[in-house]
This record gives structure tokens, sequence and C-alpha cells, in this order.
């Protein structure tokens, strides 16, 4: 998924290496100290999270929060960096059994897991049930993940007699889904939190501002929201611990204030009053920040490409030759540069995270000369582009300096931004239909299939909600990508994986992909216990504050 | 009341001795002409001869050279250099390496350009509506004024921000009428709707006021036709209040087209204008001021010799203040 | 005179509905504003976006959401944001306080030193300290409003912060006078001020145009033949015939600045006010909210004319005979 306040997932660097056990009582990530229990922690956020509504949520924000509340069958290890793209049981008391070729899944659901008040029960399976078959009822943005159980597309229509592809058996304690298709990816979906389970009966509306509905299983709840005001969230009474991977939590509760622009943030962090802000330090604040408050800045790593798309069906971007000019024509250093040098360049779709798929390759060497000749063969000089991009620093310098050496190679280039709120739904309509535009994509879930299959893969072009902007659509290469996604994950897998980069890339050049981005944190100095993980963001059970 | 105007060709010439008189509005002018000579001969020429770069070229990984050291234009974390005494780089860099100064000598081009030109289509719009709903009365004045009571009544930068967001994306197709959406044309149509009301009102009023006297009815009397009535006669009565009002506008719509940039719907991105360099500075004011300050200031001085002159005007054509703010 | 208030009424309504429409049209024009996509979130399916479209009613024909539109906002009060579907009334309701507090204290401050510096150029006419003030009036309206905020919160709180002068002054935000009346005014010091200098010029000039108008008049003259001290036939009676021009001077600008004007102060200062959310609103083209910030901002412009148009008449005798 794409940047900004969407979904964001780390894999925290060395600096920041979990010791690899989660013991649930102290995580020494970052400063040191053994972990006391207890404290408020203020927390910033620029504006509303998009829902406190596990069902509807689809940003990092809303995530981070949810992920010390909610729980669901499985979850992503509540870890840092490679660690935290493991999968592992939750509720569920084990991984589950697959069977029938892959697509088969069966759970057993842990007992004891409790809801919290008012509702004061055990979570069962039909509440899982329940929860998946009102993703499409309350038209959520990740039913996406669940099409391929049998009998959901038909649920998607009709919205009557459940998903048949779904069995509960609340008296066996299990749970089971039937596939239409073997699909590797199946247990990171059941690990996001479109799959946490909420009690049957929760009304098919968003509950982020009911308060008898925001029930929590986690450590913590959400107990008041004030929307443009404030989130309060504290303890759960109710919550035991189940697992090593459930830990308890230190903090007794977080005070989220909404509104705090990232200035804002960096003097009140500064300041002391606030000690935590949901979104990365200002790229322009940051030399000073690391040279006064060395201990209080991080910089976390994410799985993260940032890059240009060119629409393919648009002149003068339909030609092979001009898409792979614009890839020779930009100086990576010079746009890492624009981005305070939070990032490392790059030539790849896929970012290093993601280990044997990551083989990066050169094939553009910074060279205008090169670039202007392809223009002139092209026969395309003097084609007017425009550039699109949203208006937040330093994506605008970005936009500008693509322009600029789009003009240098003999195209006529102008700018044209969006407030970041609509820019993403723009680029991806027909209506908007750019020729070039600025982009990234940050992992909704660690494997590359998120980044190539989502869009790169031909059979998913679409008129609205259009993740391919580039329009790639090369036959061979959709055969390959559904090839892959079908198999197991592994060495195989990843080989197609990073060989569909190169391929892609070469022979096709939709992008021109240019960094790694890096997004750091400055944290007050009584934080502690800072936790990144790929998928949840930082983990809130696992930090603590020194008094 | 005696049946000559109020305010005849005669006066102008009064109003120019009055003007001359005014070391304020002396002042003013003086600034005006150096910044107009600055921003429209004077750009390409420092371009030419003081420093290589326009104002559009970028020069990220470039470096200049001071007391001997190689600065790099912009540092490895993304700061730009600042304001020096040296022939590139004046007023400091942007992040993306291009020149301040320069971009406020062409910025000023934009700026001066869009307050203009929006600025002349708004009086000469108010003019026409002015005086024909005066004129005409019944219910051509009805419904004219309450066309100007909607928009006026619509605060002024939602109704600018609604039409140029409206306008941004794809541009406006009237018939053969066709701007593109980064056309400067936008702003200017935009910013010049705004503030019509804000000028026929008035103008509205002196014709009403002129139309009872004497030598109008005496033109009627006469046989004249009304379109010859409203340019030789009321036209040139109402000349003086137009004039002010002008200058007035310009200003105006230079801090308007600030404003809208700042709002995100103004200049687009990559040509100057001063409102757009203040858009981008503004998100790294912390750690180059000099971006946000400059092209402020630049705005301030511009806008306040305008209104000096636009009021010194105001003082030498109605001495006695009877022009006044509402009409 | 009844006649003439139900007259003003009903205009107002009218422009209201008018505005409404106007608004209406103007976002549904809007391409890439799709509001069903935003609600659809990432990876929709298609069958999900049309969904979306018929559970909101974007299917429906534009004078039927025009009407659910209004309805929502009038009747049920249930009006919900396309960003973030958080309700929208307690949202503006949050945020009035916030806007008021802002606009009265500017406004206090504007009116005494704009009728001061008026009075004063008005009494010096002509000489130095005249031509000064009216430079420095004239400077203080020519800054761009939202510059002045951003450039003085820069160095106030950021650059010269450390100085005991400057250090108590809150990097914005803002504090509700309930809770905390010294914490409100610090807050609050900054966006007064750059409200309060971009008006000053204003009606420091119509004071003092005002004051020389009044000065040559028949029954000043009189006043001054009877023996009247200056100082007194300033307060007695010039001083009354001048603020007629600037009450309704006010009226306009109070209206226009809570109406408008304070969407380019509160996001500098992130007061959150009614002007703060109408700015978060255009950007991200929501158009429930900002259907019922132009009305509100609408409503307040126009009653404030009208109520100026009212003071104008009622105290200027001259004018009732005209």
């Amino acid at each position: 998924m794409t940047g900004g306040m969407r979904l964001l997932a780390v894999v925290a660097t060395a600096a920041f290496a979990a010791t690899g056990c989660a013991s649930g009582s102290s995580t020494s990530g970052g400063s040191g100290g053994t972990a006391v229990n207890g404290g408020i922690l203020q927390a910033g956020i620029p504006g509303n999270p998009d829902h406190l509504d596990p069902a509807l949520s689809y940003t990092n924000e809303g995530w981070e929060i949810l992920e010390a509340t909610n729980n669901g069958l499985l979850t992503f290890k509540k870890a840092a960096g490679g660690a935290g793209a493991q999968v592992v049981p939750d509720i569920a008391s084990a991984m589950p059994t697959v069977t029938d070729g892959g697509k088969t899944y069966t759970f057993h659901v842990r007992p004891g897991v409790k809801f919290s008040s008012p509702v004061n029960r055990d979570v069962r399976p039909s509440d899982f049930k329940f929860s998946i078959e009102r993703l499409f009822r309350v038209d959520s943005g990740g039913v996406g993940f669940f099409t391929g159980i049998v009998g959901a597309n038909q649920y998607a229509k009709t919205r009557k007699g459940g998903i048949s592809g779904i069995v509960a058996d609340d008296k066996k304690g299990t749970i089971t889904f039937h596939l239409s298709k073997p699909d590797g990816t199946f247990d990171d979906y059941m690990a996001t939190p479109f799959a946490f389970a909420m009690p049957v009966g929760t009304p098919d509306k968003d509950i982020s501002t009911i308060p008898q509905w925001r029930i929590a299983t986690g450590p913590y709840r959400i107990t008041d929201y004030v929307p443009h005001q404030s989130i309060t969230i504290r303890r759960n009474p109710t919550f035991r611990s189940w697992t090593p991977d459930t830990p308890n939590g230190h903090l007794d509760g977080i005070d989220v204030h909404i509104g705090v622009t990232p200035e804002q943030a960096v003097n009140e962090t500064a300041d002391g009053q606030l000690d935590w802000y949901f979104e990365s330090v200002p790229p322009d604040r940051l030399t000073a920040l690391k040279k006064q408050y060395p201990n209080q800045v991080f910089p976390f790593t994410r799985n993260n490409t940032t890059f240009f798309v060119m629409n393919e069906r648009k002149y003068p971007f339909n030609k092979l030759a001009v898409r792979q000019a614009v890839n020779y024509a930009i100086d990576r250093n010079a746009l890492v540069k624009i981005y305070g040098g939070q990032g490392t360049p790059t030539e790849n779709i896929l970012p290093p995270g993601f280990g044997a798929a990551y083989k990066p390759h050169h094939l553009y060497p910074h060279d205008i000369a090169k670039a202007k000749q392809l223009i002139q063969q092209a026969g395309v000089e003097g084609a007017a582009v425009t550039v699109w991009g949203h208006n937040t620093e330093p994506t605008p310098a970005a936009v500008q300096y693509l322009a600029g050496v789009l003009n240098q190679i003999g195209l006529k280039a102008t700018v044209k931004t969006f407030d970041e709120s609509v820019y993403w739904d723009t680029i991806a309509s027909e209506k908007g239909d750019p020729q070039i535009a600025f982009n990234d994509w940050n992992e909704d879930y660690p494997e590359a299939q998120d980044w190539i299959d989502v869009m790169l893969n031909g059979e998913h072009i679409v008129n609205v909600g259009n993740n391919d902007i580039s329009n790639t659509n090369v036959p061979a290469y959709n055969k390959l990508i559904d090839k892959a996604k079908a198999m197991p994950l592994g060495p195989a897998r990843d080989a197609i994986w990073a060989k569909l980069d190169y391929l892609l890339m070469k022979n096709d050049a939709g992008w021109a992909p240019f960094m790694n981005r890096q997004w750091p944190k400055f944290v007050s100095s009584r934080l502690h216990g800072l936790v990144f993980n790929g998928t949840y963001f930082e983990l809130f059970p696992s930090m603590w504050l020194s008094h | 009341m005696n049946g000559s105007p109020p305010i005849a060709g005669g006066s102008f010439r009064t109003a120019w001795r009055r003007l001359r008189r005014n070391p304020a509005a002396i002042g003013s002018a003086i600034v005006l002409f150096l910044i107009l000579f600055a921003c429209f001969p004077g750009a390409p020429l420092w371009v030419s001869h003081a420093c290589h770069h326009g104002p559009d070229d970028q020069n990220i990984q470039g470096t200049v050279t001071e007391n001997g050291h190689k600065v790099p234009v912009v540092a490895n974390d993304g700061t730009p250099i600042g304001p020096g005494l040296r022939a590139c780089y004046l007023l400091g860099a942007d992040a993306n390496g291009r020149d301040l100064f320069v971009r406020l000598l062409y910025g000023g081009r934009v700026s001066l350009e869009v307050g203009i030109t929006s600025a002349v289509l708004c009086v000469l719009v108010a003019l026409l509506l002015g005086i024909l709903s005066a004129y005409a009365g019944g219910m051509t004045d009805s419904v004219i004024s309450r066309f100007l009571d909607l928009i006026w009544s619509f605060p002024v930068y939602l109704l600018a921000v609604a039409l140029a967001t409206a306008f941004a994306v794809n541009g406006i197709s009237i018939g053969p009428l066709h701007v593109a959406s980064t056309s400067l044309a936008i702003p200017i149509v935009v910013i010049s709707i705004v503030y019509i009301p804000y000028v026929a009102r008035p103008i509205r009023g002196q014709v009403l006021t002129l139309r009872r006297m004497e030598f109008i009815e005496a033109a009627i009397a006469s046989g004249y036709r009304p379109t010859r009535i409203m340019a030789v006669e009321l036209l040139p009565n109402v000349a003086s209040m137009a004039l002010v009002f002008l200058t007035l506008i310009v200003a105006t719509n230079i801090l308007t087209e600030a404003a809208l940039s700042f709002l995100g719907v103004g200049v687009p991105l990559l040509t100057p204008s001063w409102g757009n360099i203040i858009e981008q500075g503004y998100q790294t004011i912390v750690t180059a001021p000099w971006l946000t300050v400059a092209p402020g200031l630049a705005i301030m001085l511009t806008v306040v010799s305008l209104n000096v002159l636009g009021d010194a005007l105001r003082d030498a054509f109605d001495p006695h203040a009877r022009i006044r703010i509402r009409g | 005179m009844v006649r003439a208030v139900v007259g003003r009424i009903l205009g107002l309504i009218a422009v209201l509905v008018a505005i409404s429409v106007a608004v209406f049209v103007i976002f549904n024009v809007i391409p890439g504003g799709d509001p069903a996509l935003r609600l659809a979130g990432r990876h929709p399916t298609q069958e999900n976006i049309r969904q979306i479209r018929h559970d909101w009613g974007f299917d429906q024909p534009l004078y039927v959401q025009y009407a659910d539109t209004m309805e929502r906002l009038f009747i049920k009060h249930d009006l919900i944001s396309y960003q973030d579907q958080t309700p929208v009334l307690p949202a503006i309701e949050r945020g009035i306080p916030r806007t008021l507090s802002l606009a009265i204290g500017a406004a206090v401050i504007w009116l005494f030193f704009g009728i001061l510096i008026g009075v004063l150029s008005g009494v010096y006419q002509g000489r130095w300290l005249d031509r000064v003030l009216t430079v420095l009036a004239l400077a203080g309206v020519s800054i761009p409003i939202f510059w002045l905020g951003a450039v003085s919160l820069y160095l106030f709180t950021f650059k010269y912060h450390g100085s005991p002068l400057f250090a108590w002054i809150p990097a914005g935000g803002y504090v509700p006078l309930t809770q905390d009346p010294v914490g409100w005014a610090t807050h609050l010091i900054l966006p007064w001020l750059t409200l309060a200098i971009v008006s000053i010029g204003f009606y420091a000039r119509v004071v003092r145009n005002s004051m020389l108008e009044t000065k040559h008049q028949d029954y000043i003259r009189t006043a001054r033949a009877k023996g009247l001290s200056p100082a007194r036939v300033l307060t007695r009676h010039t001083l009354r015939t001048c603020l007629i021009p600037v009450i309704t001077l006010f009226g306009l600008d109070f209206g226009a600045a809570v109406g408008g004007t304070v969407i380019l102060i509160e996001p500098i200062f992130g007061l959150e006010g009614v002007g703060q959310y109408a700015q978060e609103s255009v950007a991200h083209l929501d158009l429930p909210p900002l259907m019922a910030l132009t009305l509100y901002g609408a409503f307040f412009v126009v009653i404030f004319n009208t109520l100026a148009d009212l003071a104008y008449l009622w105290l200027d005798p001259r004018s009732r005979t005209a």
C-alpha cells in the first residue's frame, strides 16, 4: 500500500534488533534498563485515525492502536526485524492444519480469551466467522484479502446466508476455512487486523465512535474517543496474557492528542510534554535533533519503495524508450538528498528487506546524454508532460526535481500537486489518469506478492481503485506472477520474484524507482522499549516509561 | 444639488497636482517602479550578468566556493545554503538547489501579472455591472445586485478555494474555450471573481447618485441612447473611483494569490510566484527561514507601496473623503 | 421596519440556499475527489466500490443527494464526514468557541488601536505624525496574514524561544478559557496580534477620513465658535460621527473574519477552530463538513452585513432622510 498516513510497515535496523525473545515482561530494545510498569504515555497524532474499528481501519495509525487492544486467530510475531515477519498463533492455540492441497485451513480456538465488558464472555469460533462476514457488510477495504474463501463473492453480492466456505463449530472449538485456490499468503491475511475477533452482534456500521461496541481482547482498551480531540486508552481489566507472544504491557495507558502537527510534535517532544508521535520527524529537523538528542532519535527502515510511475497508455510514456530515458535521466543520489538523506538509492522494484527475492540490479546508471538521445530517437521532443505529486514535503521538491530533469532531456514538463488525502485515490482512478506521478509503497504484509502482484499484474487493472497505475500488462509476466503466487513461501518462489523484478525493469520499465525510504522517529527521554514490527508498527505493549 | 457632476474631467488635473505634492505618493511610486524594473527587465539582466542560473535551474549536487572552500548548494541532509554576499545564491537556495533571489525576481513577474490582470478584469466587470445595474434599475438591478450579494456572501477564501480546486484537476472547458489546469489563467479568473462585488457596489452607488443629476436627465431628454449615456457621461465620472479601486485591488489580489498558493490552490509549483515560494518554504521554515521570509517581504513591500499610492490617489481625487468605503 | 426585517430574513435564506447549491455543484464537478474510493480504502474490489456507492447514495441523482445532505444537516443532525466518517456537527460546535475567542480578542485589539491611530492621524492631519502613522497602518494591512503568523511563530517560539521575553509563548495549540484562563490567553496572544495587525490599518484610515470630513462640517465650526475646547469638540462631537463608518466597517469585517479569514490563521497556530476545520475539509475535498462550514460562514457574513446596514441606518441620521 502507498505511503503517508496509510499503513506503513517497518523492519527495524540493527541498532534496534530485538534480543529475539519476547518474554512478555521486558524487551530491551533501545535505551537501557529493565522495564518498569506504570505511567501514561503522551502520544500525538496529526489527525483522526481513519477508523478504530478493526474491520475498517487500513492505516498504520489505526493498526498501531488496534494491535494493542484486539487480537485475531494469528498474529505477526510481536517482535522487530525479520522475526516480526513471522506469523504465529494468537487466539488460535496453534498454527492451522493445512489440508486439501493448501485449500483448507483448520484452526483451534484457544479457550479462556475474553471479550471485555459489556460483552464479557469467551471468544468463540462463531465470532471469527461473524467478523469476516461483517467485513463484507460494512464495505471494508480489506475484503480483497478474503475473496479467496469459497462463497465469499456470492456473499459480497447477496449479503445473505453467510459465507459457505467458513465453518465454525463452537462445541468443538474449531473454525475451518475453505479456499477456492491455494494461496501461500493466507496466514498473513489472517494476521491482519481485518481478521481480528469482534463479538457476534456488533452492528454493521463503523463502531469507532460507539463506546459499547469498542470491545477489546488485548491488554489495553479504548475508553474514550473524541474525534479531532483525543483518544484515551487504558488497561483492559479482563485481559490475561495467554502466551509469551501476548505481552502484558507496561504502560498504565496512553493519551493520544489529536491535531498535533509534525513541527509541534518535535517541539513538544523536546520539551518533554509529548513522549511519542505517530508520524516521523520532518527530514529537515533531523540533523539538529540527532546532534542535540542523540539517544532519542531512531532511524527505522521499512519495506518501502519510493518511485515515479509512468502510464503506459498515455503519450509519451507509451514508448518503452521514453520510460527508459526517465530511468537514465534521474540522479537517484540527488533525490535521496531531497529526502534529507533518509533513504538508500535503488533501481529495484522490491525493497532490500525481502531477502532472496531482492537481487539489486543496475540497469540504468545516471546518464543525461543517453536519456536525451532516447527521447530524440523516440521522436517525442517537446511533448507536454504533467508530473503529479502530493503536497506533503518533500514530495513537491521531488516532483519538481523530476520535472526539471524532464525539461533537461527535451520534454516540456509542468507540475501538479494534490493534497495527500485525495492524491492516492486520484492517481488510481481513470478520471485522474496521470502521465507520470510520484508513488510509494509500503508493505501490507511482508512478501513480494504485495508488490508485484498488486501493482504490476495486468490482470488486476480496473477503472477505479487501480493499483497498477503504470497499466503494466505483459501476459508472459502475468502468468509468471500467478505461478509464484500459488507456490509455498520459500527460495523457489523468491527466485521468481527476483527474476520478475529484473525483467520488468528491463523490458517494461513502467516505474522509475529511486529510493528505499527511512522514517526516523524522535521520542522523549523517558520512553523506552520501542519495538518496530513490520505490520503493526511500534508496539505499545512493549513500551515503558522511566521516571 | 447643482447641475454639474461632482467629479469631472478637470479634477484629474487637480488630482495630479495634489499627488505630485504628496511625498508618500512619490515614494511609493518610485518603489513600485523599482520593483517592476527588477522583476521585468532586471531579472534576465541579473541572470545573464551576475550568476548564470535561471529560476528553474536545479543544482542539487552543485557547489559554491566560500572563502576558498567548496560548500554544497544542498547539504547531504537536504538543507540548502543560506543567504550570503555572493553573486550566485545571494539569498540562498531552496531544497531543489535553485537560486532564491532569481526566483524572487521571476516570481515577482508572475505575482504581478496575476495581481494586475485579475484586478483589471475585476474592475472592468465591476464597472460593467455597476453602471448597468444602476442605470437600468428595476429587474436588471435586482438580478445583478442579488447575484453580487451571492458572491459576496460566500466566504472569500472558501469560494476561491472551491473554484480553484474545481478547475485545478482538469482545467476549464467551456465550448471552444479550453484552459489547461496548470495555466495561470485559472488563478487569475478565480481571484478576479471574488472581489467584483466589493468594487461593483460603490460604483453602483455613485452611478445612482449621478443618475439623478440634471446633466444626465438632460442627456436622456436629448434622446441619447442608453449605451452612449453610460459610456460618455457616466463612465468618466466613475473613472476616478475605478482608478483608486484598481490600485487597491491589485494590492489585495497579490495578497490573495499568496493566500491561495499557501492553501495549495494558487499558482502551480515549478514556475515561481511569491505565493508558491512561501507555500513550499513554509514547510521547512525552521531550517531554511529565508525561503519564507524573503518572498513575504517582497509581497509586503509591493503591497504597501500600492496601498500608499492608492490611498494618496483617493486623497488626491477626494480630499474630503467623499468616496466612502460603503457605496 | 418590520417588512424590511422580514425581507432581509427571506433574503438571507435565499442566499444560503443558493450558496448551498453552488457548493454542492462545484464539488460534484471535481473529478478525483471520489468519496466512494476514499471510503473504500486500499485494495477495494469493484463490488466493494459499487456497494459503497449504493450504501452512501452516490448512485442517486444529484438533486436527491443534495436533499439528503440538507436533511442530514438541518433535520437529522447526523451529517458524516467522508474523510473519516466522524460526525460533522459536533466538530463544528467544538470549533466555534475557539474561532470566536480568536476573532473577538483580536477585534478588541484592532478596534482600540485602529481608532486611536485614526484619531491621531486625523487630528494631526498633514503633519509628519499623520504621514508616519499612515504608512505604518498601511504596512500592517499589506502583510500576508498567514505569513505573519508563520514568521512570528517561528521567531518567538523557535529562534528566540530561549530568551525570557518569549519563552512563555507556546508553539501553537489551544486551551479552553474555562480550563485555564492564563493558558487560554498565552496561546492566543500571537494569533490575536496577527489578526489585529492586518486589520488595524483599515480602521485607522476610515476613522481618519471620517474625522477629516466631519472636521469641516458646520456644526463642528459652530461648536468651536461657541468656545468649546478642541478636545471637547473632539470627544463630544467629532468622535461620535466618526464611529459610524467604523461600526459599519466592523460589521462587514467581523463577519468576513469569522466566516472566512480564520481559515488562514488557525492552521498555522493549530487552534482547531472552524477555520482550521474548513481548511482541512477543503484540502480533503470533504463535502459534508464543507457544506456545513460554508453555510455557517455565509450565515455569519450575511448577518453581520445586515447588522452593519441597520446600524448605519440607525446611527447616521442623515442617511435616514436621504
